[in-house]
């Protein structure tokens, strides 16, 4: 039976790191996934096979970056079933690839980029706010931990359960983890804005009671942001205020005082 | 100058390639990529600020799909490169120089978004090349097309970045002799106001039921412990 070795295995995990670098508009992921996996079908299929089989992998493919380690394990799993004439004739490997990477898309999607992403940067920001200047690395420590797990462990699951990996993914529940972490990311920016406007008011030495009007403004600008208003203009529209409202204040303090 | 606006370009440039092309480690998150170019030309806690300001401001658009969101990176790292020369250049320190490069940033990173989209769309190129690398049995030269989508998002990156820069310095010191005054007045507020309305617009974005709720209840019990304690 052909196998993959752990050799060749280590460098298409290192070459998914690069799985985005000519991200497209047509085929999204799939020229990267095709370069990934590349070195692991040399080794199965040799010739006009390969040149075969390569080209059922340039197509279209999207899913998120952090959860294609696991499907590129899984489908090298179903191309080595495949090369030896194990595979199970019920399912093809193309349609594997496709029936899986929506989904993992929209799982990574909601639990990195909406979860995970805010809530490091949440953390992250108390110790900015310090001005503490290893923050960054706070950052990086605290994001990267989970989805350096998910690239290196779910490959491996992947690689090891072929098909069945999807199992591990549900066993796992991911989207109710994408939940619990953006309902925790809340929680935290809950906390950060009172702890940046508690410092504020104290810097500024007003009364600190002042700060819990700020939760009205925020709340609106969330929800003409909901309805579809550009960040940009939420910027602009605040800085502008703020900076006008400053001015005439500004004024009306020299006025009195003169 | 010459010498930092090269390492901000550096940093731009790897920084930019971590955004989508590779590893995704996340250095190209403004917290990260705005005190990694203060540090390099010497004034780290200028990017801290300006970390901090712009970390949350695109946060809310994810990069779902074909979605290209705007290019904070570049944002963060080109009014930090702005900051430090300038306040080199005019001899001035504070945050209002900081501010006033932020906010001639935040709209010139705009291009960014464009520039992104358009290496996207030339990489579209790069797929018929790979097929007719594979009609020739070239499977080394089909590995080359993929490699080569780099230099789109490279270029896209340093595009970006110097856009915003030259951008900047031509619209900075002429801003500054009239504005240095009026920015005294607001500045700690705008600063204060820039992280609360992307986390404002996070709220208002995320797909969680009572995220409101939620929000309200944790802000208004850290801000009561904090008042008591």
């Amino acid at each position: 039976m052909m196998t993959i070795s752990w050799k060749t295995r280590l460098y298409i995990w290192f070459r998914l790191l690069l799985l985005q670098a000519s991200w497209n508009f047509e085929r999204l992921q799939g020229i990267g996934f095709f370069y990934s996996l590349l070195p692991g079908l040399r080794k199965l299929y040799k010739d006009e096979k390969l040149l075969d089989v390569s080209r059922k992998y340039v197509g279209y493919f999207n899913t998120h970056v952090y959860l294609a380690p696991m499907v590129a394990g899984a489908v090298l799993k179903l191309e080595e079933d495949q090369a030896s004439g194990t595979a199970d004739p019920a399912l093809e490997v193309d349609d594997f690839k496709e029936m899986v990477a929506a989904p993992y898309a929209a799982i990574g999607d909601a639990l990195f980029w909406g979860g995970l992403r805010p809530l490091a940067a949440g953390i992250t920001l108390f110790f900015a706010i310090k001005g503490i200047l290893w923050a960054p690395l706070i950052f990086i420590l605290i994001y990267n931990l989970v989805p350096t797990w998910f690239r290196t462990i779910f490959f491996v699951r992947g690689y090891r359960q072929g098909m069945a990996s999807v199992e591990f993914i549900q066993k796992h529940r991911l989207p109710d983890w994408a939940i619990h972490t953006k309902e925790t990311a809340i929680v935290i920016l809950g906390g950060l804005s009172a702890f940046m406007v508690f410092s504020h008011l104290n810097q500024q030495q007003l009364p600190s009671w002042l700060g819990l009007l700020t939760l009205v403004p925020m709340v609106m600008l969330g929800v003409v942001a909901r309805k579809g208003l550009s960040t940009l203009l939420l910027v602009f529209i605040t800085v502008t205020s703020i900076f006008f409202i400053g001015l005439f204040w500004a004024d009306m303090v020299y006025l009195i005082a003169s | 100058m010459a010498i930092s606006l090269a390492f901000g370009a550096l940093i731009s440039l790897i920084c930019g390639l971590d955004r989508v092309a590779i590893l995704q480690i996340m250095i190209s998150r403004p917290i990260v990529a705005a005190p990694l170019t203060a540090l390099a030309l010497g004034e780290p806690l200028i990017g801290l600020q300006i970390g901090v300001m712009v970390e949350f401001l695109w946060l809310a658009r994810l990069p779902v799909g074909a979605a290209v969101p705007p290019d904070d990176t570049q944002v963060a790292i080109a009014s930090s490169v702005l900051a430090i020369v300038l306040g080199r250049t005019l001899n001035v320190s504070g945050i209002e120089l900081l501010l006033l490069c932020l906010l001639i940033a935040i709209p010139l990173g705009k291009v960014g978004q464009y520039f992104d989209h358009y290496a996207r769309q030339y990489n579209v190129r790069l797929i018929k090349q790979v097929d007719l690398a594979l009609d020739r049995g070239s499977l080394m030269g089909a590995e080359f097309q993929h490699l080569r989508g780099l230099t789109s998002f490279s270029l896209a990156s340093i595009g970006t970045y110097a856009i915003v820069v030259l951008g900047g310095l031509l619209i900075v010191p002429f801003l500054w002799p009239l504005l240095q005054q009026s920015l005294s007045h607001s500045s700690a507020w705008i600063q204060l106001a820039l992280p609360l309305v992307g986390i404002a617009v996070i709220l208002g974005t995320i797909n969680v039921s009572r995220a409101i709720t939620l929000f309200c209840a944790s802000f208004c019990m850290s801000f009561l412990l904090m008042w008591l304690v």
